[in-house]
C-alpha cells in the first residue's frame, strides 16, 4: 500500500460524464505528484495553441504523495492549466483542507475537461461523482458558496470554488477553499470559463502508508523539533506580516507601482498593528503553526471586516504598492478580494498601474468612470476592486491584467505595466534583489514569488546587488521549488521542518519507492518538471525574448530605497546566459536535445 | 562589558564585511545601539522607526540557547551576541 491513492477523476463537462482512471506508477516515480504530475498530464493532453478560456483547455487539481498524512504542512494542492493571463503553463498551489479530503475520498487528483452549457458543480461522495446544477450558486460570493454547499451536503463538506470574478472571466480569478487560495495565474478564470462553480467533497476512507510505523516515527520526530522552533513560532504569531518592515528597510518593498522603495508611515501596517486586532490563528490541514492570522476591524468605516490575512503579499499589493497605510482598509480589501474571487497581487498591481497612469496624465477621469486615482486613497481602491470583479466600466479594462490593459490604452502605458509574460509582479523589488529579478524573468508562469526564492540573496551570503553570478543559484532555487510543489510541502521551510534528507526518508516511508530516498533523485525530478514546463511554453512560441523584466527595471535606477537606492538591472542578458547554461538550455532559452534526453523527456 | 556581535551576512553589507565586531554595553540593547558608533547607519536597519528591533531578526546569546533573548538581557564579559536573519519570501 502506498500513500498515493493511484486513482484520479476525469470529468468532461461538455459531455456531462466522469470516469475514474489509474495513475501510472511510472508517472509517480518520474514526476512525484502535485505540480509535476499535473504538468505532465497537461503537456501530454493539450494541443499547442489551445484557447485558455475555451473548452479544449484542461484544469488539473493534483495532490502530492504526502498529502492527507500526519506529516507537517504537506497537504496542499496544485492547480495546473494553461493561463488566460499569460498563455503559458499555469500553476498555483492552494492550502487548506480540500486536497486532503479529496485523498480521503480516494483520489490523487481531478482533470476537468470541456465546458458545461450552464453553471455546474461537482460533488464527490461515497456514492460517486455527481455533476450537478449550480444555477443557485452562480453569482454568489465564495463564502456564500461554501455556506450553501455545506447546507446541501453537510457541515463537513470541503469546497473549492470560484467567485463572481472567475464567473465573469476577470483574467486573474482565483480558486478558493475556505480562506486559502490557488491565487495566481487565473486558474479560477479557467474554472469560470468551464462554468464550473465549485467542487465539493465528502470523504469516506482512510489513507494507506507503505511503512506506517516508520512514517509515524519520522513525522513525530520532526514535529517534536518544530515545537520550539523560533522561526515557526514567529510564523504562528504574525504570519508573513513580520516581513513588511524589514523588507521596506532593505529597499525590497516596492512603493507606488515600483517607482520607489520608501513608504512613509510603514509602521502603520507593520506586524504589531495587525497583531492588535488578531482574533485567532487558522491554517492548513495537518499544520500546527496555523500561520493564517484572522483579524477583525472593530471601529471606523471598515468596522466588521474580517479576514484571514492579509499576508505579506497583500499588505504590499493593496498597501505599500498603492501608498496606502490605512490598515483597516487592507483587512476589508483582502476580505473583499477573497469573497469576489480575485488574486490580490494582480488586482493591487493593476490598480497601482492605473494610479501611475493617472499620475502621469496618460489616463484621466474620462477613462476611470469619473474616479480620481490618487496614491493612498483606499476608498477608491475598494471601489476599483468591486469594479474589477464585476467587470464594470473601467474595471473591465483592469480585469484584463496590466499587459492587455496597457496595449488597449496605448500612449506608452506599457512602460508602467509591472508584469512578466503577462503576470503581474509580486511584492519584491527586482532591482533590490537581483536574484528575484532573474526568477521573475525566467519563470515559466510569469512573475511569481512562488517559482523559487533567492535564498542566498535574502540571507546575504551572496551580493544581492550583483549583476552577474546568479544563474546557478536561481536554477537551483527553481528546481527546489518544483520539488516542494510536487511533494507538496508548504514553502515556508521553518513550518514543515523538512530538509532534503528527512524529506527523502519520509517519502520512502509513505510510498515505498526507494528511489525517493536519494535527494539527488528528487532534484532530478525537479529539473525534469522545470524543463517540461519550459517545453510547454516553447511549444506555445515562448523563448528568450519573453524572459525579461519591465522596462523600468532595466533602465531606471531605483529611487529612495535605502541601501538599494540607485540599483538597476545592468546585465540581464549575462544572467540569462548563466541561467540557461546551468539548466542545459540553448541561449534562446530552449531545452537542448541532450538535456531532454538526459531527463527522459525526448 | 565587552561582547562580540555576530552579524548575519545581510547586515555585513553595512559593516564593510566585518563579521563579528566587538562592542561595549551592559545589555544586548546597549551593545546593538553601540554598533552605530563603528558602523554609522546600521541602527537604521536593526530597528524600526519606533525603536523596536525588526522581527526579521532574532537575537541569541552565545549560540547555546534555542530561544531568542530580549534587548534588556544583561551581557557578560566576552559574550557573543548572535543576530539571525529571518528574511524569506512571503
Amino acid at each position: 500500500m502506498r500513500s498515493y491513492t493511484g486513482k484520479l477523476i476525469r470529468i468532461n463537462l461538455s459531455q456531462g460524464k466522469s470516469q475514474i482512471e489509474d495513475v501510472p506508477e511510472a508517472l509517480m516515480k518520474s514526476f512525484l505528484g502535485g505540480r509535476g504530475m499535473a504538468a505532465k498530464y497537461l503537456y501530454d493532453e493539450l494541443k499547442p495553441g489551445v484557447e485558455p478560456l475555451g473548452g479544449d483547455n484542461k484544469l488539473i487539481f493534483m495532490m502530492g504523495p504526502l498529502g492527507a498524512t500526519t506529516a507537517m504542512s504537506v497537504s496542499r494542492m496544485a492547480l495546473v492549466t494553461k493561463s488566460p493571463l499569460t498563455g503559458t503553463i499555469a500553476k498555483s498551489i492552494m492550502g487548506g483542507n480540500f486536497g486532503a479530503y479529496l485523498k480521503f475520498a480516494g483520489f490523487d487528483g481531478i482533470i476537468v475537461e470541456g465546458k458545461a452549457e450552464k453553471p455546474t458543480y461537482i460533488h464527490i461522495d461515497k456514492d460517486g461523482i455527481h455533476i450537478l446544477d449550480a444555477g443557485e450558486l452562480w453569482g454568489l460570493d465564495t463564502q456564500q458558496t461554501h455556506a450553501k454547499l455545506r447546507e446541501s451536503h453537510g457541515k463537513n463538506t470541503q469546497v473549492a470554488c470560484i467567485g463572481p470574478a472567475g464567473e465573469k472571466l476577470v483574467r486573474y480569478g482565483i480558486v478558493i477553499s475556505d480562506r486559502r487560495c490557488g491565487g495566481r495565474t487565473g486558474v479560477g478564470t479557467v474554472m469560470g470559463a468551464k462554468k464550473l462553480k465549485a467542487i465539493a467533497v465528502n470523504s469516506t476512507g482512510p489513507l494507506s502508508l507503505y511503512d506506517a510505523e516508520g512514517f509515524k516515527k519520522i513525522a513525530q520526530g520532526i514535529i517534536a523539533e518544530l515545537k520550539t522552533s523560533p522561526r515557526r513560532i514567529k510564523m504562528s504569531d504574525f504570519g508573513t506580516s513580520y516581513l513588511t518592515l524589514g523588507f521596506e528597510k532593505m529597499g525590497i518593498f516596492p512603493v507606488k507601482n515600483f517607482q520607489e522603495g520608501h513608504l512613509e508611515d510603514v509602521e502603520k501596517i507593520g506586524e504589531e498593528e495587525f497583531a492588535k486586532i488578531k482574533t485567532k490563528n487558522d491554517g492548513c490541514y495537518g499544520c500546527m503553526t496555523k500561520c493564517g492570522q484572522v483579524r477583525q476591524v472593530t471601529e471606523g468605516e471598515y468596522a466588521g471586516a474580517v479576514s484571514e490575512g492579509p499576508d505579506y503579499e497583500t499588505i504590499w499589493s493593496l498597501g505599500g504598492n498603492l501608498a496606502n497605510t490605512e490598515l483597516a482598509s487592507l483587512i476589508a480589501a483582502d476580505s473583499l478580494c477573497d469573497k469576489l474571487g480575485l488574486d490580490t497581487v494582480s488586482a493591487g498591481n493593476s490598480i497601482g498601474f492605473a494610479c501611475e497612469l493617472f499620475q502621469r496624465g496618460i489616463i484621466t477621469k474620462k477613462d476611470t468612470d469619473g474616479l480620481e486615482l490618487k496614491w493612498g486613497d483606499h476608498g477608491t481602491m475598494m471601489k476599483l476592486v468591486e469594479k474589477i470583479a464585476q467587470r464594470e466600466g473601467f474595471g473591465q479594462l483592469l480585469g484584463e491584467g496590466t499587459r492587455r490593459a496597457a496595449e488597449k490604452i496605448g500612449k506608452g502605458a506599457e512602460d508602467y505595466a509591472m508584469q512578466v509574460k503577462g503576470l503581474e509582479l509580486p511584492a519584491y523589488e527586482p532591482r533590490a534583489v537581483k536574484g528575484y529579478g532573474l526568477i521573475f524573468a525566467t519563470s515559466n508562469i510569469g512573475a511569481n514569488h512562488m517559482y523559487g526564492r533567492p535564498r542566498e540573496d535574502l540571507a546575504g551570503t551572496t551580493d544581492r546587488f550583483a549583476d552577474e553570478g546568479k544563474g546557478k543559484d536561481i536554477a537551483r532555487a527553481q528546481i527546489g521549488q518544483a520539488v516542494e510543489d510536487s511533494v507538496i510541502q508548504c514553502s515556508f521551510g521553518p513550518v514543515t521542518g523538512l530538509n532534503p534528507e528527512s524529506r527523502s526518508q519520509i517519502l520512502v516511508a509513505a510510498t515505498g519507492f526507494e528511489e525517493f530516498g536519494d535527494p539527488a533523485y528528487l532534484n532530478q525530478i525537479g529539473e525534469r518538471i522545470l524543463c517540461l514546463e519550459r517545453s510547454f511554453n516553447v511549444r506555445e512560441g515562448f523563448n528568450r525574448k519573453d524572459d525579461t523584466l519591465p522596462k523600468r527595471m532595466l533602465t531606471e535606477p531605483l529611487e529612495n530605497a535605502g541601501p538599494a537606492t540607485g540599483q538597476v538591472f545592468r546585465k540581464l542578458d549575462t544572467l540569462l546566459d548563466e541561467y540557461y547554461d546551468a539548466l542545459g538550455y540553448t541561449r534562446q532559452g530552449i531545452p537542448s536535445a541532450e538535456k531532454l534526453k538526459q531527463l527522459g523527456l525526448e | 562589558m565587552s561582547a562580540r556581535v555576530k552579524l548575519p551576512p545581510i547586515l555585513q553589507e553595512l559593516s564593510g564585511g566585518i563579521e563579528a565586531p566587538e562592542v561595549s554595553g551592559n545589555t544586548i540593547g546597549e551593545c546593538l545601539n553601540n554598533l552605530e558608533g563603528q558602523f554609522p547607519g546600521i541602527k537604521e536597519y536593526l530597528f524600526d522607526r519606533r525603536g523596536r528591533l525588526l522581527r526579521i531578526f532574532g537575537i541569541y546569546l552565545n549560540s547555546d540557547g534555542l530561544n531568542p533573548v530580549e534587548l534588556d538581557t544583561p551581557v557578560r564579559e566576552n559574550d557573543e551576541i548572535v543576530i539571525l536573519n529571518f528574511l524569506m519570501g512571503g
